[in-house]
Order: C-alpha cells, then sequence, then structure tokens
C-alpha cells in the first residue's frame, strides 16, 4: 500500500521549463544606486522614490525575524537581482503583438491571456519576472469605472490613488522582508471598484518568474469603495532552476463601508526536488483593511508549491460589522516547508471572524498553522471561530499548531479547534470494499478533508485546485 | 542594553549570599549545586521579548532581590492548623523555605521514605543522586537554577516498589515574612507499582511582598500511580515562580490538579515526560484571579515513546483587570505512535477589563496519532442563564450558579474531600456578587 501511496505523490513539476526571451536584467545587488535605476526606469514620480529610499533605510536599519518555524540557510540579499523584465517591451495595442515566444508560455501554463479566451470570462493581468506584460479586458471594465491595470501604470496615470493607499495597510517598516519589497517593488496589480459598483467578472493575476536569480518583488494593491465588491484571484508558477529565488510580494486590500473584496490564491511556485534543492522561498505579506462599516473580506488560499511558504494573510477588522474570513489547504511534500495562517485583530464592534485551515503534510516536510485572534477593548460583541486540521501522511513530516488567542473584551467569543489525523487503513479498506483502488481513494479522502476550502474558490481555480492536490501527492499516502 | 545590564545586576544579587559548599561528603551534591550556579550566570532574566515569557512581564520582581529569609519565624501548630488537612496523615510544614519538624507530623509506616531532604540525603544519597536534579532543565530555566543553586531543605517523599500510600500526604508551604525569597523543592519518586497522593500546598500568613520559588521533580517508575494536587494561595502581593517536572515510565500514569489564586504574579510551568510505551496523564487546572493579579501557566506534554495518552483541561475565571495567561504544548515525538492526546483550554472573562492570552500548542511528528485541542474564551452563555431564570432562579443567581459551576469542574477532580470543601468555598466567595 505504502508503495502505491509513494508513487503517487511524486509527479514532477510541469511548469518548470523556462523561457528563452531575452530579459533585461539589474546587475545582482542592492543599494541606493540600484532602487533609484528602478524608479527612473520606470519613471516615478519623486515622492514614490522618497517611498522606496525611506522604506530602504528602515530595511538596512532592521534584522532578519528568525521565530518562524522554517529553516534555510541565509539569504544573500546581494547576489539576487532586484529587477527582471522581458526586453522587447513596448505598449502593446492589441494581443497579437505580444512576444510569441511570451504567449507560447502562457499557453503552456493554460492561462486564458489571449482575448480570444473570452470563454473563460475572466480578466487577467500578467507579470513576468518583475514587469506586467498584458492586462486583458480593460475597457469593458473602464465601462463600469473599474480600473485594472499594472501597478506602474497606475502610478503614471492614477498618482492620486496610489498615493493615498500605497503603504497605508502593510507600512514600509511592517516586516523585514515588506520593507525590502517597498524598496524594490517593480511591478503589481492594481485594481479599484469605484462606489456601488459590482465587479462583472473575476480579476485574476498570473505571476511567473522566468529568470534565474531573479528576484521577484510584487505589489498588489486593490481598493473597493462603499459599496463596491470583487472577486481576485492570483495563480504563480516559476522555473525549474537548482538555485533558491526570493519571492517577497505585499498585497494591500482596502474594503470600505460595505465593501466586499475576495482575494484567492492558487500557488503554485517551483518547490524544489525531491532532494529539497532549489524552489522558490514565498516570504509574503498580505493584509486587508476591513475599514468601512459592514465590510468584508476574505482570503482563500491553495498553497502547493514554494520550498519554504511562510505567509500570514490578516485582516484587520476596524469597521463595525466587518468580516473577515481566512480558508486555507497548505500541502507539503519531500523538503518543503510551510508556515502559515492569518491575523484576525478586531477593533469594531460587532466583528466576526472565521479561519478554516488544513495543513497536508507528506514526505519529509514541516506544515505549520499559526495563526492570532486578537480581540481589542473597543471590540464589543467580538465573535471568531477557527478550525485547523492536520492531515499527516507518512511518518517523516510534522505537522504543527500555534494559535495564539488574545482577547480584551469580556463580550467577545473566541472558539478555536485543532485536529490532527491520517489516512486509515479502515478507511481505504472502505474504498476497496465498493471496488475503489487505493490512489483514488487517497485522492477522494483528500478532497474532502479540503472541501471546506475549495467550496470557496472560484469555479476555474477549484477544480485546477483539486487536480493540482492529486497528482501533488501522489504515491506519498501508506 | 541598560535592561540587560539590570537582569544580570538581579541575578549576581541573588547569588550574592551563596557560597561555595565546604566540601560535604557529597561531592555530586556541590557538583550540582555549582553547576545550578554556572547555569544562572550563563543565563538572563527573561524579558516580554522572550516567547515563553511574552504576556508575562516580570520586571516588577527584578525591581526586587530579595534574599533568603535569615531566620524562620517561630510559629505554632495554633497559628496554622487551619490549613491541616484531615485526611492528611503525613504532613511536612515549611516556613520560609526552611523545613521545621515542630510543625509536621510524619509517620513512618508503610516502609515510605518522608522526610527533610537535607537530612535524608546522607542516608539515601545513591537513590537520590539519581533523580534531584536529573529532570528540571534548570540548563535553560534561570528560576529553577537559582532553586537548584540554593538547594538545601525540601520535601523528600520515596515510595518503595508495590507500596500504595491510601492516605494523601500534605506539604505545606507557608511565607511569614516580607521581602525574603523562600526556594522550596520536592522530589517525589515512585518506585514500580506504587501508588501515593501528594499535596503541595503554598500559603500565606500576611498580605505582604514575598517571593517563592518552587521546583518538583517527580520520577513515576513502572506501573506506578501519582496523584499530584497543587494549591497556590499565596498572598496577593506576592510573586510565585513554579516549575513542576514529571518523568513516567512504562504504564505509569501521572494526574495532576494545579489550582492557583494567589500571588500579585505566579507563573507555573508543568512538563509532562511521557518517557515510555503506554504512560498516561491527566492535567487539570483553574485559574481564579481578580484584581491586578496575572497567573501564567505554562504546560509541555512531551510524547516520546508510543501509546501514550494524556488528557488535559484547564480553565481561567479572570476578574477586574487581571491577566490571564496560558500556554499549552503537545509534542509528538516521531517514535510515539498510536499517541491519544486531547487538551482544552476554557476562559471566563468576568469583566470589561480582564484578558486572556491562550496559546494551545500542537507539535506532531508522528502520523499514526489522535490529537486535539481546543480554546475558548468569552462570557456565560445566554442560553444557559435562560434556562436556569426559566426555572425561576434570579439572573443574579442564576449568574453566580454558572460562574462557580465552571470552576467546580476542577476542584470536583480533587479527591482529598477537605480540601476540596475549602477550595470550593473559596471559589464561591469570590464568584459570588450580589
Amino acid at each position: 500500500m505504502s508503495a502505491v501511496l509513494q508513487n503517487l505523490v511524486n509527479q514532477p513539476y510541469k511548469h518548470g521549463f523556462v523561457t528563452e526571451i531575452e530579459s533585461e536584467v539589474a546587475p545582482k545587488g542592492l543599494n541606493e544606486a540600484v532602487i533609484r535605476m528602478i524608479s527612473a526606469k520606470k519613471k516615478e514620480p519623486e515622492w514614490l522614490l522618497t517611498f522606496r529610499l525611506e522604506a530602504y533605510k528602515k530595511w538596512l536599519s532592521m534584522t532578519e525575524p528568525h521565530w518562524q518555524n522554517v529553516k534555510y540557510p541565509k539569504i544573500d540579499f546581494q547576489s539576487i537581482s532586484y529587477y527582471s523584465a522581458p526586453k522587447s517591451k513596448k505598449k502593446f495595442a492589441s494581443m497579437d503583438e505580444v512576444d510569441p515566444e511570451l504567449l507560447r508560455t502562457f499557453e503552456k501554463l493554460g492561462i486564458p491571456l489571449h482575448e480570444r479566451a473570452a470563454l473563460a470570462g475572466v480578466a487577467v493581468d500578467v507579470i513576468f519576472d518583475s514587469v506586467s506584460v498584458a492586462t486583458t479586458y480593460k475597457e469593458r471594465l473602464a465601462e463600469v469605472g473599474i480600473i485594472f491595470c499594472s501597478i506602474s501604470e497606475a502610478v503614471q496615470k492614477y498618482p492620486d490613488l496610489i498615493k493615498k493607499y500605497l503603504g497605508t495597510v502593510v507600512p514600509v517598516g511592517d516586516n523585514y522582508y515588506a520593507a525590502l519589497n517597498s524598496a524594490v517593488f517593480t511591478d503589481g496589480s492594481f485594481c479599484f471598484i469605484p462606489k456601488g459598483v459590482k465587479c462583472p467578472m473575476d480579476l485574476s493575476t498570473y505571476f511567473r518568474i522566468n529568470t534565474e536569480s531573479s528576484g521577484q518583488f510584487e505589489r498588489t494593491l486593490i481598493i473597493a469603495e462603499d459599496g463596491a465588491s470583487v472577486s481576485y484571484l492570483e495563480g504563480c508558477t516559476a522555473p525549474r532552476f537548482d538555485t533558491n529565488q526570493l519571492h517577497a510580494a505585499v498585497v494591500e486590500l482596502v474594503a470600505l463601508d460595505n465593501a466586499d473584496i475576495k482575494y484567492s490564491t492558487v500557488q503554485n511556485w517551483y518547490a524544489g526536488d525531491e532532494n529539497g534543492i532549489g524552489g522558490i522561498y514565498n516570504f509574503v505579506t498580505k493584509r486587508g483593511l476591513a475599514k468601512g462599516i459592514n465590510s468584508r473580506i476574505s482570503w482563500t488560499q491553495v498553497e502547493t508549491g514554494s520550498a519554504i511558504t511562510w505567509k500570514y494573510p490578516s485582516c484587520i477588522l476596524r469597521g463595525d460589522n466587518s468580516v473577515g474570513e481566512f480558508y486555507s489547504v497548505a500541502v507539503t511534500n519531500n523538503y518543503q516547508q510551510a508556515d502559515t495562517g492569518t491575523k484576525m485583530i478586531h477593533i469594531g464592534k460587532n466583528t466576526r471572524s472565521t479561519i478554516v485551515s488544513k495543513g497536508i503534510a507528506a514526505g519529509h516536510s514541516n506544515s505549520s498553522y499559526r495563526g492570532l485572534v486578537r480581540v481589542t477593548p473597543t471590540a464589543d460583541g467580538a465573535r471568531n471561530y477557527s478550525q485547523c486540521d492536520s492531515m499527516l501522511i507518512g511518518d517523516q513530516c510534522g505537522a504543527h499548531t500555534f494559535p495564539y488567542i488574545q482577547v480584551r473584551n469580556n463580550s467577545a467569543k473566541v472558539e478555536h479547534e485543532a485536529s490532527t489525523s491520517k489516512i486509515g487503513e479502515d478507511q481505504l479498506f472502505y474504498f476497496a470494499q465498493r471496488g475503489i483502488g487505493a490512489e483514488e481513494a487517497v485522492s477522494m479522502i483528500i478532497n474532502g478533508f479540503c472541501k471546506d476550502v475549495f467550496q470557496q474558490l472560484p469555479m476555474e481555480f477549484a477544480v485546477e485546485a483539486t487536480k493540482l492536490l492529486s497528482f501533488k501527492l501522489e504515491g506519498s499516502v501508506g | 542594553m541598560n535592561e540587560a545590564v539590570c537582569n544580570d545586576d538581579y541575578l549576581a544579587n541573588m547569588l550574592k549570599t551563596w557560597s561555595e559548599p565546604s566540601t560535604s561528603t557529597l561531592p555530586w551534591l556541590d557538583q550540582l549545586r555549582s553547576e545550578a550556579v554556572d547555569c544562572v550566570n550563563a543565563l538572563k532574566m527573561p524579558t516580554t521579548r522572550d516567547e515563553e515569557w511574552r504576556f508575562t512581564d516580570i520586571s516588577p520582581l527584578i525591581k526586587l532581590p530579595f534574599q533568603v529569609a535569615k531566620e524562620p519565624s517561630q510559629l505554632k501548630i495554633k497559628d496554622i492548623d487551619h490549613f491541616f488537612l484531615g485526611e492528611a496523615k503525613i504532613r511536612m510544614v515549611f516556613v520560609d523555605g526552611q523545613y521545621s519538624p515542630q510543625l509536621s507530623c510524619i509517620t513512618h509506616d508503610n516502609d515510605i521514605i518522608v522526610g527533610n531532604l537535607s537530612a535524608l540525603i546522607s542516608c539515601h544519597s545513591s537513590e537520590i543522586a539519581t533523580h534531584l536534579g536529573q529532570y528540571t532543565d534548570f540548563k535553560n530555566n534561570v528560576f529553577a537554577a537559582l532553586n537548584t543553586s540554593y538547594l538545601h531543605d525540601g520535601a523528600l517523599i520515596l515510595v518503595p516498589h508495590n507500596k500504595s500510600v491510601t492516605a494523601p500526604i500534605h506539604l505545606l508551604f507557608i511565607s511569614t515574612q516580607k521581602e525574603v525569597t523562600s526556594y522550596s523543592r520536592c522530589l517525589i519518586i515512585a518506585e514500580s507499582s506504587s501508588n501515593v497522593t501528594v499535596i503541595e500546598d503554598y500559603v500565606a500568613l500576611q498580605e505582604v511582598t514575598y517571593v517563592t520559588n518552587s521546583v518538583t521533580e517527580i520520577s513515576i517508575a513502572d506501573n506506578a500511580q501519582v496523584n499530584h494536587i497543587r494549591i497556590q494561595r499565596e498572598s496577593d502581593q506576592a510573586f510565585h515562580i513554579a516549575d513542576c517536572t514529571a518523568s513516567l515510565a512504562q504504564g505509569s500514569q501521572y494526574k495532576s490538579t494545579s489550582v492557583a489564586l494567589g500571588a500579585r504574579i505566579s507563573r507555573y510551568d508543568l512538563n509532562v515526560k511521557l518517557a515510555d510505551e503506554g504512560a498516561e496523564c491527566s492535567i487539570n487546572g483553574l485559574a481564579l484571579i481578580k484584581g491586578q493579579q496575572l497567573a501564567d501557566t505554562h504546560t509541555f506534554i512531551d510524547h516520546i515513546k508510543p501509546n501514550g495518552c494524556s488528557q488535559q483541561l484547564h480553565k481561567c475565571i479572570v476578574d477586574d483587570t487581571a491577566h490571564a495567561v496560558f500556554n499549552g504544548k503537545i509534542m509528538v515525538r516521531p517514535k510515539a505512535q498510536c499517541t491519544n492526546s486531547t487538551q482544552s483550554s476554557r476562559n471566563l472573562l468576568l469583566s470589561g477589563k480582564a484578558q486572556v492570552d491562550t496559546k494551545p500548542q500542537l507539535e506532531i511528528f508522528a502520523d499514526d496519532v489522535k490529537c486535539a485541542h481546543g480554546a475558548t474564551v468569552g462570557q456565560l452563555d445566554n442560553e444557559e442563564i435562560f434556562y436556569l431564570r426559566s426555572r425561576g432562579l434570579s439572573e443574579i443567581t442564576a449568574r453566580n450558579l454558572l460562574t462557580y459551576a465552571f470552576g467546580a469542574e476542577i476542584l470536583e477532580r480533587i479527591p482529598v474531600i477537605s480540601l476540596r470543601h475549602q477550595l470550593e468555598q473559596t471559589v464561591l466567595k469570590q464568584t459570588q456578587r450580589n
């Protein structure tokens, strides 16, 4: 039985190819000159350069955090290239002008970049290495007043909006990697949903790291004004290299009165080989501010890739009656490590939050849930429910739960539960009895285990996630 | 930087009265003490920057480098007999950390060895040497290191193979003087297939400021059972820092019930090592605090070998601006297959300014295990209050009853009836409102 399961898990990474595309890569290393160079290349206004330099100064004064439950060799920040862009960069009038090599890459990845893929009905912004290469459906979105473009474009076209919101949810000195990102971020998505608008389609960003020894530092900013609502998806892949690459993104969400933001991620960065060589270090800061009354921010994530995943998509529930949600599936195999979870900071009255976290660890991997639920003295009637389940496949892996619960208000109600289980022989036997083979049975059990989270994903992503999971764990159960 | 210097000052101050032992007849004991002093010198006082002390700020303690009492107070039996328990045939009394033979009552039946550690250490040297200082992790715990440096008086209980001690043994630690530090120490050795109940009881005669630093080590051999009850009812201005480590051999059982009622700041570290197959432990705790009290309980249940079983229930009732901290870590090591472990942290906040920080933690490295934990923080359930009101109770009565019942669930697990009644009265008094 064990052999079947082992074979099941170890499927090759299918997005590991490198695209031969000419790139403009900045020399390795980080200093003020590099930051000025990035800023100049992007023709940024003065205030943004100041923002970057301030962040850089903060970053220099900070030390790398070490409290996390993941281990990795010290990162040499001077051996990373902080800027890499496909060379043939000019503004494209239509998709046909885009470098065919690039288009083929995205076709291989199955991204509906081309307008003809209208069937999928998703507006896509594509970030290749550090730079946004294409955004689809812009016009249709513009009709209802939605701005969806790369953040560099937004800096040029809508500087007031960027200036007003950038760095308000994740301040430049928030943490070591956020400071680094604020100093060197090259591109990312920007999305603005004006008052009362319900976004007519799902918005999506696709991130791809292509160049070896480059880091990816993208910045995403989503603003939903009063009564607006949006569902945003994010997908990530990277080619197979033997060196580790750093991905330190920052995502900021702002929801005003009655606004609703749903942010879904399917993260499938290259995870390293079966001996843990190579792979992406995914150190991301994601935070949403539920600023207005009755606002809602919902994070859904399916984390299957990356050598190390270390992130805590969080909600600051400031508006009265605001709602925060976090649904997560983290799957680790081989030597992958994950330390992920969420923070729910209850500030407003009658704020509610839900946390559902499912961790699956196989091989020699370690999966940790680390979460914080804080109820401040002002959060009368706050309510939280957390559930963290882990599943272990094999006896070489580890599952850890570190929930922090801090309550400063006696009208709050906070509940947390966690459990650990495995795929039992009797469960497999039950399936076998009904003529279902071990492989399929494991896949069904795992999908059942993750159902609560997959239900939250938009349809296409849910299908993708289910598939991803089943091949990810092929051969690991037994 | 200043803080670090100040910390070192504190520890240096605390070691001021320590002197190199004049080569006694027990070189191992001298060595243990000097090793502990080396540890104190190597360690620093913890601050809230240390994860283990994140919510417990002990800076008020650092300002008060209290020394060991020079002269123990002279007490009469009648001064303290209200603390005595009818069921306990054996009673050991420590006054400000020093053993008082006059107030104690030791009977020698059943071949068990009970008495003051410093008096019995030479005639039972080999048995004691294999256990004393072997379980508590004083290399990483500055308070346990201080305690071990000053190791002298203490309670020794050694229950021989196959002996069952039916009556509980009462260890009464009384604080009488202000501005002193008492180092109290207990060593409980249960040999194979033995059975014993021990009550560790910390009380004060007056409401003054002092420090209790206590270390308990419990060794439970194959198939033995130890029932450990720990009551902390210190003065409301006192500091109580305690560390207890229990090591469980094959098929052994450890039951712990701890109740924290007193102290301005109290910290209790309970480490249970299920070191061999089929060991079982049941850990219950209650913290009932008010005013500006802070009660911090850290437990660590370490499943090392297969087929272990642990159950834990920790409750806090927090009133006024008091602050309760609970950190419960359960570790399941790679070999500890078929472990069954449950943990539950329940917290009741009675006032708007009360605080709770709870962190139930699971670290699991084996796949064939059943582990679950849960935590809740909140106030009384409105439906429960409604249920009682629909039966004719006033709202106040309903609330009082439910609050009392919340705490009484832990007290019910204390097998010593007289002690249970005493505590029930205390809890009843503290949870009633008009």
